[in-house]
């Protein structure tokens, strides 16, 4: 593989981690269940309520 | 348009009933005056609409939030109440149900949970019910949607009109009782301009010291009402209303109800509950369940099928891996990234999903056979004996799970005073993400006694909780004034499929994080550990993270810390506490438990080790916790509290464990 392709993927792996950081960052400033990765009850209603309000 | 208001008791699957019948819904702000979501929706295809109320278990409130329901009655005309109620605890369930059957607007009752019912052994006869009761019922089971598209069908087939002519629920009160309710409600309705209905019903909870409904009268100047005050409570008509109840709603069930099988399930419920919430046998029990439950997701079962998941991921895994990757021309560099970084991290982290397994579903199962319930109540005894309110502790309990989760449950918690306490304590709760760190620390130093340290651990964090709870009450003057009300559901034999569905529900979250911040929280301690300040390093020693981990080195070794790795994994455990064992795993350059546990050996002993656990169960709150702590009490500076008081406590404790246990052992 070449140098490039080599840099690339590394790229796109720390790329990815980086914006899994940003998003759990923003998503703990919203607070709440955004936070949350466990899909209680309350949390599908109000991700099924954001998505129809979309 | 017609509205249905949605009431009922507490725990009765009220909002699982309000999902399956509507297709659209808000969230419509706040009640007026606290701080309950206010929720409405529409049946699916009509134009019904109805309102979800806050769970309560009589009219006659006891919290702030539970007046939602009866100012909901008196200022708003709904069409149809649907009740739901609990069919195994119907008793207790109708109490309310007498209450909104006397209202005079039409009800329907959702017997819910109907199959839990029928497996305890006994059935109740509908007709006779809905004849007795003078309302319609179906029969739900929310939990499969069984019924839900009858009592669908039901609210949108229901002739509104034509049933709001059909007299209101009149039970035979005692003569005296009678007498009062007839001559305050024909005043009401001769000077008030009130229906016949609407006066009795008002009456009735007048009488019954509706604490909303007295004011209600003095706001109105409801003269025949407040005029009888004294009257009515000189003559204790409360408790002949409340007696009246009772007695009716005994001889209802007992006409309605056929037994499936013998009732020894009662019995039997009782026999256990002699022992298991016996004041002095309760705690005891109590602790050898949770001991048990740490037995069989460490040492029996958990740390053996690990340890074999361990063994592929470090050996076939990771040796594919790096041979698959060379053989395509992939360079050192992203070798060590994908191998090093995210298999040992991601994948190590993945090794400990039979002990979260194995811990959720003995969770399930007691929560299934109706355990769970017992504990709160055994637990809540410990909590009034140093003068705190038991409902606390259910938030407590759920923040095993996440501590998210539990702050959120704090909302159930009336006085802000209290509820704050609640959100300040729920962090020291050992969350699930805890857990791999345990099982990695537990199975090097402490093979033998696996069960018995997680036990401790977990133990160490409710008795800083209730510590630090009781501290804040005495510094913020809290008065108990609220009430804690559990349900006890009689034993039964577990269900396989509720008890699968309640361990992948709990999880799920741990599967999902691996691909989220535990991917993140590896990728970015490899390149910490990768990088240095000159650029890319070959000695891990130049790197960022040793850097760090060194700078801390003076101020972690009071407490038995004495690798600057370990300092660096703890700074990423503030993006989930998961990624301590991978960042373990990174920064040891190692995809092995087993090679992992033997590095260990040279650092730590097992008092540094428990020391370690003891401070990765107090020291800082991850990134959701802090970001709920926020939104919940609405201010940084009780963040910014939170996080130093933790890590002050974390740093205190885990010193005087490490300085008091190095002079022992």
């Amino acid at each position: 593989m070449t140098l490039f392709i080599n840099l690339l993927i590394a790229a796109i792996i720390v790329g990815l981690a980086g914006y899994e950081i940003f998003k759990i960052t923003q998503k703990s400033k919203q607070g709440k269940c955004a936070g949350c990765d466990y899909k209680c009850e309350a949390k599908l209603m109000v991700d099924k309520a954001r998505k129809q309000r979309n | 348009m017609t509205t249905v208001a949605l009431m009922g008791n507490p725990n009765t699957g009220k909002t699982t009933i309000f999902n399956q019948i509507t297709d659209s819904y808000a969230y419509v702000g706040n009640w007026t005056g606290v701080t309950v979501e206010k929720k409405m929706g529409n049946i699916k295809h009509s134009k019904v609409v109805v309102t979800d109320l806050p769970g309560i278990y009589s009219l006659n409130p006891i919290t702030k939030d539970e007046s939602v329901a009866i100012n909901y009655l008196l200022t708003n005309d709904a069409d149809v109440i649907l009740n739901v109620t609990n069919a195994g605890q119907l008793k207790r369930n109708l109490l309310l149900s007498i209450e909104l059957l006397e209202y005079g607007t039409p009800v329907i009752i959702a017997l819910n949970m109907i199959d839990d019912l029928k497996r305890s052994g006994i059935y109740y006869d509908i007709p006779t019910l809905s004849k007795r009761l003078g309302c319609h019922i179906e029969t739900t089971n929310a939990r499969n949607k069984d019924g839900i598209s009858q009592l669908r069908d039901k609210l949108l087939s229901m002739p509104t009109d034509q049933l709001r002519e059909k007299p209101a629920l009149k039970l035979e009160y005692p003569f005296m009782v009678q007498q009062a309710i007839r001559q305050a409600s024909e005043q009401l309705v001769n000077h008030f301009d009130m229906s016949p209905s609407y006066a009795r019903w008002l009456t009735i909870q007048y009488i019954n010291k509706n604490k909303v409904i007295r004011k209600y009268a003095v706001h109105n100047k409801l003269t025949p009402l407040l005029e009888q005050k004294e009257y009515y409570d000189a003559q204790n008509f409360e408790d002949k209303i409340f007696k009246t109840r009772l007695a009716f709603i005994d001889s209802t069930l007992s006409a309605a109800q056929e037994n499936l099988t013998d009732t020894k399930n009662v019995e039997m419920t009782s026999k256990i509950d002699s022992i298991i919430t016996n004041p002095i046998l309760g705690l005891p029990v109590f602790i050898a369940i949770f001991y048990l439950m740490f037995k069989i997701s460490f040492d029996w079962i958990g740390t053996p099928l690990s340890d074999q998941l361990n063994s592929l991921l470090s050996g076939p895994i990771s040796t594919y891996a790096d041979h698959f990757l060379a053989s395509i021309g992939a360079m050192p560099f992203l070798r060590s990234l994908i191998v090093d970084g995210v298999i040992a991290g991601v994948g190590g982290v993945l090794t400990f999903i039979p002990q979260i397994f194995a811990l959720f579903a003995c969770i399930s199962l007691l929560e299934d056979s109706g355990y769970m319930a017992r504990a709160a109540l055994v637990t809540d005894r410990i909590m009034q004996t140093i003068g705190l309110n038991g409902k606390s502790f259910i938030p407590l309990i759920i923040g095993f799970g996440c501590n998210v989760t539990g702050i959120m449950a704090a909302r159930t918690i009336e006085q802000p005073k209290e509820r704050l306490i609640t959100t300040l304590i729920s962090p020291f709760m050992s969350c699930s993400a805890r857990l791999p760190i345990y099982s990695l620390f537990v199975a090097a130093f402490f093979p033998r006694n696996q069960a018995l340290i997680v036990l401790s651990i977990y133990f160490l964090g409710i008795a800083v909780a209730l510590c630090m709870a009781k501290f804040y009450q005495i510094i913020f003057h809290v008065e108990d004034s609220t009430v804690f009300i559990v349900e006890l559901p009689k034993y039964h034999i577990p269900r396989l499929d509720i008890i699968w569905r309640g361990t992948w529900d709990k999880s799920k979250g741990f599967v999902k994080k691996a691909g989220t911040v535990i991917f993140a929280g590896t990728v970015l301690i490899w390149l910490l550990s990768n990088f240095g300040p000159s650029g890319f390093v070959t000695n891990i020693d130049q790197s960022f993270s040793a850097l760090l981990g060194k700078m801390m080195l003076p101020i972690f070794s009071p407490i038995g810390i004495q690798s600057w790795e370990t300092i660096s994994a703890l700074f990423t455990g503030i993006l989930a506490k998961e990624v301590i064992s991978s960042s373990m795993m990174v920064l040891f350059h190692t995809t092995s438990q087993t090679a992992l546990i033997a590095t260990f050996g040279s650092m730590f002993t097992p008092v540094s080790a428990y020391a370690l656990l003891v401070f990765i169960l107090l020291y800082v709150p991850c990134f959701a916790t802090i970001g709920t702590i926020k939104s919940e009490t609405g201010s940084t500076k009780w963040v910014v509290y939170s996080v130093l008081s933790s890590l002050l406590i974390a740093y205190t404790l885990s010193f005087i464990i490490f300085q008091i246990g190095s002079l022992l052992f």
